[in-house]
């Protein structure tokens, strides 16, 4: 078909606002483990296993560029209203720009783009570690309060090295997430007629 | 005026269900329609061809003319539509854009970028007229099912259209909730306006319906006027499959039966909200193997009843007594089974078979579709539970509470929004039930299910303390 | 009586500073005062509505985990130190967050709240979205809690032993609940004419009066102090 990059419509949007309410919810249930101190880097892993469930539900109702550049400017937003750090926004005006482009080489139709875009795409969650790499210790100034062993475990759990460590562990488990999201879609909501 | 010109359209990723085939129809203004025919019929795809959400957002081919006063829906856009057509839907849950009701009356007019005094101007007088004062301003998820829907109309309202669509009104509705949607009717067909439903409960607005319009495999199979609408006679309703069009109060048909074993359930108080108000209950008797309706007003606590026999509400009192010998609360939990009216929160697993057999104590595949059998669903087996209709997955609830061995099977409204043919099956599967040895309670304001199976009908009360 | 009512603005500036000084330690220890203020602040702002069980709820608890906090401090070591620390710690900073989200979700409609996008001229393509977030967290809410009711009722093997499974088991379910209210839920928006060509108007009348000038000079303070915490003026 021969058509203008077609414009994002009424249910186009209201589609992104269900299914990042949706994501939402199971991030924040999941980040609240986050003040356990093992959990922290852990999240990098639960958040994009976890929210590949939805994000996948969700791939299946983008048909039209920017649907999820969208959800990640909203994740970013939503990080800011809940006190985490604005780098999320950030890194997601990359990750959701790059999202997008995965998306529309598969013209929006490859699952294996979906996939891949499932990686992409849970690279905001990286966003919110910056702050503890970029000074770590005006992170834990105000932290005090959580005790020293709680600074003592998670300084030990952040070297620096670990940043690039969580980038990769945020796309390889958004890639997961991703194939088990597919794979509940094709268990569940294809047969069920939803996706 | 409303005319369908030999319009053929079927939904493009359903090809079966609700397509409407070589339609002629011509409704003149201010005619009061109703709209009725088995699930499935295309009575609600005739609904979505005139608001133009059929092709516009539910996708498929439109063949033939569509015409609503002059305009095409298919060619118009959809929020050029909005004074043009109303649409009322079926649950009222889902209908909501806003949070509060203030909200949600003024959205159509605002989406259409009208001044605000105008707005404010009519949204006065629609609160006057559908005398709605004490439910602006309030939180939409507080309300109850009647008056979201009553929300609803008032919102459609306000942007004034010609003609007003409703779809299954009053499938989660009770009676006194009908009653007040029909006062909404009676205002528009009084200022003169179009007014089509689309509904299988048929009897809370026969009266003020001018033509009635039977639909069967998406093409008319019968175009009734007033007079003839009069004459038609109860039986041949059944006939066509309909409902009844005789208005009952479910209230009314109180009765008791006389059953040698009972669970009494007496000095029932269960804290509701995050308020410290209590609901307290009368006493009641359940007789046993015994088909038994709770009837009763909207808030009246049906529902909360349920839950504490089914234990999904767990922090309550009561004197729990099983033929006059006391037993634990948990007893009872232990025993029931609550299919509720929303059955999707209660189907979890990829096929029907699996469902049913996580519902046994131990798994066993050939007990299992021998239950499916029982309850005509056998060759669904394999299905995904969120794949079938309304009543299938009913059935499957049903087939687990089964497979689960209880004895105290309880149904939340099972027959809302069925037609006749799945309510006599519904009937008829609880008479099976009976049979079966289980005790059955139901929460219905349906009065044909209540007539067509129920022993006993006991109305739910709050308990008066002096 | 003063009429307490704030600007959907305000009220989002306010939620983003006591969630970014208290839940995220934004400024460092030059901030703690404005911890302090901004911890109380939930609580007042809840009162201002009614909302008194609430807010005393909330502040009671907060003040028992600095209670807690300040008398344990140094004192105790070990794990079971730690944990209590740590307990405290999350309760004292989340809380005031997590009440603020409670009242700017209570006290602000869907169409303040598109109002206020609309004057800080976010686009649509946002605005829609978000305000369909807001209305539909209440949706979540109860879809879970009525397929939680319904997996307590049929309390058989879920849960326990296989944790894919109890994940699966609800997951699955509240998608496709939420799935098909969405799809419902923008047929109706869609045929009261949302996102039509036409400028939307407003029938809420938002603006700063004089509730919103002392919260935003407040708001000014506080990060103009952080600011020069930050840059060294203040020592």
């Amino acid at each position: 078909m021969k058509e203008k990059a077609e414009k994002l419509n009424g249910k186009d949007l209201i589609n992104i606002g269900i299914y990042s309410a949706i994501y939402f919810v199971i991030v924040f249930a999941v980040a609240l483990l986050g003040f356990i101190p093992i959990f922290m880097p852990l999240l990098t892993v639960l958040v994009p296993i976890l929210g590949g469930i939805p994000f996948m539900l969700f791939l299946t109702k983008v048909k039209k560029a920017g649907m999820v550049f969208i959800m990640t400017l909203i994740m970013g937003i939503m990080m800011q209203l809940t006190g985490m750090s604005y780098y999320a926004l950030i890194v997601g005006l990359f990750s959701g720009t790059v999202s997008e482009l995965i998306l529309k080489k598969g013209n929006y139709r490859s699952t294996q783009c979906a996939v891949l875009t499932s990686g992409v795409f849970s690279i905001w969650v990286w966003g919110n570690f910056i702050p503890l790499f970029t000074n770590i210790d005006k992170y834990f100034s105000t932290r005090q309060s959580f005790g020293q062993e709680y600074i003592d475990t998670l300084t030990s759990l952040m070297p620096t090295w670990m940043c690039p460590v969580l980038f990769v562990s945020c796309f390889v488990c958004g890639v997961i997430g991703g194939l088990i999201g597919r794979s509940v879609l094709k268990k569940h909501f294809v047969k069920a007629g939803i996706a | 005026m409303i005319e369908f010109q030999n319009v053929t359209f079927s939904y493009a990723n359903d090809e079966r269900a609700g397509t409407v085939k070589n339609l002629n129809l011509r409704i003149p203004d201010g005619q009061i329609v109703l709209l009725t025919g088995a699930s499935g019929c295309g009575k609600s795809t005739v609904l979505r061809l005139i608001n133009g959400l059929a092709p516009h957002f539910y996708e498929g081919k439109v063949d033939g003319r569509v015409s609503v006063n002059g305009i095409e829906p298919k060619e118009a856009a959809l929020h050029e539509l909005v004074s043009v057509t109303g649409s009322v839907f079926q649950n009222p849950r889902t209908q909501f854009y806003n949070v509060d009701t203030t909200g949600e009356l003024a959205f159509a007019c605002e989406n259409m970028g009208m001044q605000v005094e105008e707005i404010l101007k009519r949204m006065e007088k629609t609160v006057e007229r559908f005398r709605i004062e004490k439910l602006m301003d309030r939180n939409i998820f507080h309300l109850s099912g009647g008056q979201k829907q009553q929300i609803a109309c008032a919102s459609v309202d306000v942007a004034e259209p010609d003609v007003f669509l409703l779809d299954e009104p009053t499938a989660n509705l009770d009676y006194q909730a009908a009653k007040k949607l029909k006062k909404i009717i009676a205002i528009w067909k009084s200022a003169g306006k179009t007014v089509l439903i689309a509904e299988h409960r048929i009897a809370w607005v026969w009266e003020l319906c001018d033509r009635l319009i039977i639909i069967k495999d998406g093409e008319i199979q019968s175009d009734l006027g007033k007079e003839e609408m009069e004459k038609i006679s109860s039986k041949s309703l059944i006939e066509k499959q309909l409902r009844t069009k005789i208005e009952m109060n479910p209230l009314s048909l109180t009765r008791g039966v006389r059953s040698d074993r009972e669970i009494s359930i007496s000095k029932l108080a269960v804290s509701y909200g995050k308020k410290t108000s209590m609901m307290k209950f009368a006493d009641l008797s359940i007789p046993e193997n015994k088909i038994t309706a709770l009837v009763g007003e909207n808030g009246a606590g049906k529902t909360t009843l349920l839950h504490c026999m089914a234990g999904i509400i767990r922090k309550y009192k009561a004197k729990i007594e099983e033929n006059g010998n006391l037993i634990p609360s948990k007893r009872l939990w232990k025993r029931t089974f609550l299919v509720m009216q929303d059955v999707n929160h209660q189907l979890f697993t990829e096929s029907v078979l699996d469902e049913v057999m996580i519902s046994m104590s131990r798994e066993n595949e050939e007990k299992a579709l021998e239950i499916l059998d029982q309850v005509h669903l056998k060759e669904y087996a394999a299905r995904h539970p969120m794949s079938l209709s309304g009543g299938q997955k009913q059935r499957v609830a049903i087939a687990c509470a089964v497979a689960s061995d209880k004895d105290i099977l309880l149904f939340d409204e099972p027959t809302s929004g069925l037609d006749r043919h799945h309510m006599e099956l519904t009937a008829r599967l609880f008479l099976a039930l009976k049979q079966m040895g289980k005790t059955i309670v139901i929460v219905t304001h349906d009065s044909e299910l209540i007539e067509s199976c129920c022993d006993a009908v006991i109305p739910v009360k709050e308990a008066v303390y002096e | 009586m003063l009429k307490f009512r704030l600007d959907p603005r305000t009220k989002i500036l306010l939620l983003v500073l006591v969630t970014a000084v208290v839940l995220g330690g934004v400024g460092g220890n030059h901030m703690q005062p404005f911890v302090y203020v901004l911890s109380v602040l939930p609580a007042a702002m809840l009162l201002s509505v009614g909302k008194v069980r609430k807010a005393m709820r909330g502040m009671l608890l907060i003040l028992m985990a600095y209670t807690a906090q300040f008398l344990l401090m140094g004192k105790i070591h070990g794990i079971s130190g730690f944990l209590l620390l740590f307990v405290t710690g999350i309760w004292s900073r989340l809380l005031p967050g997590m009440m603020m989200g409670q009242y700017v979700m209570e006290t602000t409609t869907v169409s303040e709240f598109i109002a206020a996008f609309e004057r800080m001229h976010v686009p649509l393509q946002l605005t829609v979205p978000l305000s369909v977030m807001f209305r539909f967290f209440p949706t979540v809410k109860e879809e879970f809690q009525a397929i939680n009711a319904a997996m307590k009722m049929r309390d058989i093997r879920f849960g326990g032993g296989n944790m894919v499974k109890a994940i699966e088991y609800r997951i699955v379910p509240m998608l496709s609940c939420s799935a098909r209210i969405g799809e419902e839920l923008s047929a109706a928006a869609l045929s009261r004419g949302l996102c039509g060509e036409r400028k939307r108007s407003n029938v809420c009348r938002i603006g700063f009066g004089i509730c919103d000038r002392i919260c935003l000079v407040f708001g000014a303070v506080c990060v103009l102090y952080g600011t020069a915490a930050a840059i060294g003026v203040i020592s």
